[in-house]
């Protein structure tokens, strides 16, 4: 069978509650900046949109959409400190294994073993369900990769969910 | 997601993402992507299956290395199910209704 079809099932779901049908972007082309170093050499920083955050320390995303703030995990993080604020996917396994949609434990297994040269001292979390791309662009984006390229970031390594 | 993703990259920095929701990937167009056919919620696997998110992480930096084309979305064979992809209209089910 074919991948499910998520960009009809969100237009109908708009639809379904009253609102107009979500308009995705359409990019006819990417930005590009060549990978040309040895990734034994990178410091490495992950993002997940999977919801996750530190329980007791820092406050939860809005599980429903368009929050438009990001934690930032600590690299050597407990994961049985961390939670999930996310209402739009199946969490039953993610909050068994963070690793489902935060693999932060194998990054820090490949830091270990020296396939990455480094990971980044914090990793990024986000909730995914942002549908006003304006303030993402303008605001959000910016300002990860203000934070990246203050920490010296040689790779970013996104995992959506 | 891809909208960071491509901002960070025209920052320059190489960006590489794992996607699960394939058309969404074709029509944002991160740099660089690796799709793994699974339900939302295992991006980069199944729960306590360490050598299956391993394969899929290095996979995609397999992927970060070897994508010269932007765009290019690289599909991973990894099933969900041997031989069942019920999740597949459930999902659509589901999120359909």
């Amino acid at each position: 069978m074919s991948p499910v079809k998520y960009v009809e099932l969100t237009r109908a779901l708009f639809s379904a509650q009253g609102f107009p049908p979500y308009e995705w972007t359409v990019n006819e082309t990417a930005p590009f900046t060549p990978f040309d170093k040895n990734l034994e050499e990178c410091r490495v920083a992950l993002l997940s949109t999977g919801g996750v955050y530190i329980k007791g320390k820092q406050p939860p995303f809005d599980p429903d959409k368009n929050d438009l703030t990001f934690r930032e995990i600590p690299k050597d993080i407990d994961v049985t400190k961390l939670a999930i604020s996310h209402n739009n996917y199946d969490r039953t396994d993610a909050e068994k294994d963070v690793n489902c949609v935060f693999p932060i434990e194998r990054f820090r297994e490949l830091e270990a073993e020296g396939y990455i040269g480094q990971l980044a001292p914090v990793a990024y979390t986000i909730m995914g369900r942002i549908f006003r791309r304006t303030a993402l662009q303008n605001e959000m984006a910016p300002e990860i990769l203000r934070r990246l390229k203050e920490g010296g970031v040689d790779v970013f390594f996104l995992v959506p969910v | 997601m891809g909208l960071i993703a491509r901002r960070v990259e025209e920052g320059g920095i190489p960006t590489i993402s794992v996607s699960s929701a394939r058309d969404v990937t074709e029509l944002v167009k991160p740099p660089r992507s690796v799709f793994v056919n699974f339900p939302l919620g295992h991006t980069t696997g199944k729960p306590f299956d360490r050598e299956l998110q391993m394969k899929i992480i290095k996979d995609a930096f397999d992927a970060l290395k070897s994508i010269k084309t932007p765009g290019t979305i690289i599909d991973l064979p990894y099933q969900w199910e041997e031989s069942d992809d019920s999740w597949e209209r459930e999902a659509e089910q589901q999120a359909g209704g």
